[in-house]
């Protein structure tokens, strides 16, 4: 303990966040603790209930997302994890010379034909 | 200080949870991001050994092959459990026992 | 010297001409009306006969690093695209005349198929690990959707759920080693990785990363224990498609497991014409003891098995653990035993396996022994045919598997691994009472519906042109033989 109070500077200018970090922590973990220990335990149905503003819950709470999701989920990670391939070239663009350029319009060909491809079957349709 | 020493004790941790992750859960996806974490275990080891060894840019230049494969397999695999979940109704591997002998 | 990215694509047509195929199935399928048409797999005909053309017409001489050290073009690399191209050609076949593909779409799955091509023409010429990493998932990703292509079949679907779990997770494994050796070495070229490891000494981490390295392969080429996958993944696919990943596949997997421990484990030794070992693990025991394991189970397992498919799905396990002996022995006869293998075994699995499809033609999908029954008298051809291919397998004389077993079984006595003989001859009785089983079946039991099975044109040739070289090679092998020493040349640079 000795160690750690030593090791501690005040007049570190992250001081004040830390004592607002312990004061923070020290008040919610015991306003949780006051409200367990000393409040009264009436429970009934509808404390039991799902809470959904007040109203009747609408809904299970665990909804499922829709299939559509995944598939532009899915597309947009894919075309952009491509792009990164663009960034190296990019910062190497001028020594690469024509090239490079002529390969990377190749590239960017190819993720076109899977784009044409994603296109017409449909799975830029919401619907 | 970050030395190479400390890049590799969490690379390894990261391998041995996403072993541990692949070999014990029963559902699909779980399994799925337990080989994500493989993967990007080997990416860090990737990226450490390339800053701190060899000053070549070959560790970092795999790491981005890797990360662009992890995504085209998690598509692939993703699409697959979910074929799975609608015609078994479930994404859980062990229950998938029509093929056995 | 390795060439420059220009200079290059020269020797880089065959894979051109496969990825301009791809490019152009997908935009054909995009355009036309009709998925289903037979146009898709004539286009890929044309594309992979190119390819194998194109694979001959240049010659590779002593060998030329390309793409900057990315990829070799040697008569290794050369010998196992023409096989796979093979492969590809007869599957595409199988697939027109597979009934099991009736009434869907066609285009994705001859675009996964040459995409696979794609992969392993690049898998065996990879001499990056880069490359190597690259080229084994562009193999294994588009494998997963071959075997789950069946939408609607949940055996389909759990096929490629199994796949894809076993795939991913033994890449990533191998990734992990591979990050090791680039650690230790500061590379990613394998040759140089090789010379490097040559000179120092750490082991703890160069024995990891090898048996790390070797799980991504032995599951490339289903090797006991990583062979889990592969009985499932047999059944569950497209029969077409199980045919191909029994040969297609397992050949690359062999490719580049050679290619790779033969160039950064071991070094052609100046004193003799063998390869010694230029690091401290002896991964030649390790890959010995897998050998043993891989043919036992296999051959233990495919005995209990009534599903044709999931038996030659065994038996392929089973020949994979075959040609690993060649692959531990150092020596150049060790590896011409294995390509010569390898060429043996595609005609006779490739064989066996449209056999199987025919008969599925003809019963409405079954796949049991028991719809073999009486094969021999309602479609004799097929029926002898079937036999010569399951005997071929067994390595009994005069046909070419017997041959092929000859030349790994003589190279392992000559190199003094008598105990790994003994375990290959105690599993090639085995192998005879299962491959029988068949062939009883055909032949001697009843069948339940006697009715003719017609076996149309197209597939009569082609079996034809598959039990011809099965025979001739039981017979006259001279050729191939040459061929298979000749391939064996591959460059360290």
């Amino acid at each position: 303990m000795a160690g750690f109070i030593e090791t501690v500077r005040f007049s570190d200018p992250y001081f004040p966040i830390f004592v607002l970090l312990v004061i923070a922590l020290v008040t919610a973990v015991g306003m949780v603790f006051l409200s367990q220990a000393t409040g009264p335990r009436k429970y009934d149905k509808i404390k039991y209930s799902v809470y959904e503003c007040g109203v009747d819950p609408l809904a299970p709470a665990s909804e499922r997302v829709s299939v559509k999701f995944y598939l532009i989920a899915i597309l947009f990670i894919l075309f952009d994890l491509e792009a990164t391939f663009l960034y190296p070239w990019a910062v190497l663009f001028r020594s690469l010379g024509l090239f490079g350029f002529i390969e990377m319009i190749i590239f960017v060909g190819i993720l076109m034909v899977g784009l044409v491809y994603a296109w017409k079957k449909g799975a830029l349709e919401w619907q | 200080m970050m030395t190479l020493e400390k890049f590799l004790v969490i690379s390894a941790a990261l391998f041995c949870c996403g072993l541990y992750t692949v070999m014990t859960r029963r559902n699909g996806v779980a399994v799925l991001m337990g080989v994500e974490l493989i993967l990007n275990s080997a990416n860090i080891n990737f990226v450490a050994f390339s800053h701190f060894l060899s000053r070549v840019m070959g560790g970092q230049i795999f790491a981005v092959f890797v990360i662009v494969l992890a995504a085209a397999e998690a598509a692939v695999a993703l699409a697959i459990f979910l074929r799975l979940f609608a015609t078994t109704g479930t994404v859980e591997v062990d229950t998938a026992d029509q093929l056995r002998g | 010297m390795s060439l420059g990215n220009l200079a290059s694509v020269g020797y880089f047509l065959p894979e051109l001409t496969v990825t301009a195929t791809i490019l152009l199935l997908i935009l054909m399928h995009v355009v036309t009306k009709s998925p289903r048409s037979n146009a898709f797999g004539f286009l890929s005909l044309v594309g992979v006969g190119a390819a194998i053309l194109l694979s001959g017409i240049v010659p590779a001489g002593a060998g030329k690093s390309i793409f900057e050290g990315m990829a070799a073009y040697d008569g290794f690399a050369v010998f196992f695209k023409v096989l796979t191209a093979l492969a590809t050609l007869v599957v595409i076949f199988m697939t027109m005349d597979s009934r099991e593909m009736d009434g869907r779409s066609q285009a994705e799955y001859y675009i996964f198929l040459l995409s696979t091509l794609l992969g392993m023409f690049l898998l065996s010429s990879a001499t990056d690990i880069v490359m190597l990493y690259l080229s084994l998932e562009l193999v294994s990703i588009p494998s997963y959707l071959l075997a789950g292509y069946f939408k609607g079949r949940e055996r389909s679907t759990e096929a490629a759920m199994k796949y894809v779990v076993f795939g991913a997770t033994a890449s990533g494994v191998m990734i992990y080693g591979f990050s090791f050796l680039f650690g230790l070495t500061g590379t990613t070229q394998i040759a140089e990785i090789g010379r490097s490891l040559a000179a120092g000494k750490a082991t703890l981490p160069m024995l990891l990363a090898s048996v790390m390295v070797a799980v991504g392969f032995g599951y490339k080429i289903a090797a006991v224990p990583f062979h889990m996958w592969s009985p499932d993944v047999y059944e569950g696919a497209p029969t077409p498609a199980t045919a191909f990943f029994s040969v297609g596949p397992k050949a690359a997997g062999f490719a580049v497991l050679v290619r790779f421990y033969y160039t950064v484990f071991a070094a052609p030794d100046p004193g003799s014409a063998l390869w010694r070992l230029t690091s401290a693990v002896d991964w030649p025991l390790l890959f010995a003891a897998l050998s043993a394991v891989t043919m036992t189970v296999g051959n233990l397992v495919a005995v209990k098995q009534d599903n044709v498919k999931r038996l030659l799905a065994y038996s392929s396990i089973a020949h994979a653990g075959y040609m690993l002996m060649g692959f531990v022995l150092l020596s150049p006869a060790g590896l011409k035993a294995i390509l010569f293998y390898l060429v043996v075994y595609l005609f006779m699995n490739l064989g066996a396996f449209y056999v199987v499809i025919l008969v599925s033609n003809a019963t409405n999908g079954g796949e049991d022994i028991s719809d073999f029954a009486g094969l021999g008298s309602r479609a004799p051809f097929a029926a002898v045919s079937l036999a010569v291919f399951l005997f071929a397998l067994t390595g009994i004389p005069p046909f070419s598997g017997f041959i092929g077993k000859v030349y790994l079984f003589a190279e392992v006595i000559n190199r003094g691994v008598y105990w790994l003989v003994v375990v290959a001859g105690l599993n090639s009785v085995v192998a005879l009472y299962y491959y029988a089983r068949i062939v009883r079946s055909m032949f001697l039991d009843e069948p339940t519906d006697t009715a003719a099975i017609a076996v149309p044109g197209v597939p009569r040739a082609m079996l034809l042109l598959m039990v011809a070289p099965t025979l001739i090679l039981g017979v006259y092998w001279e050729p191939v033989a040459r061929i298979a020493s000749d391939s064996i040349r591959m460059i360290a640079f």
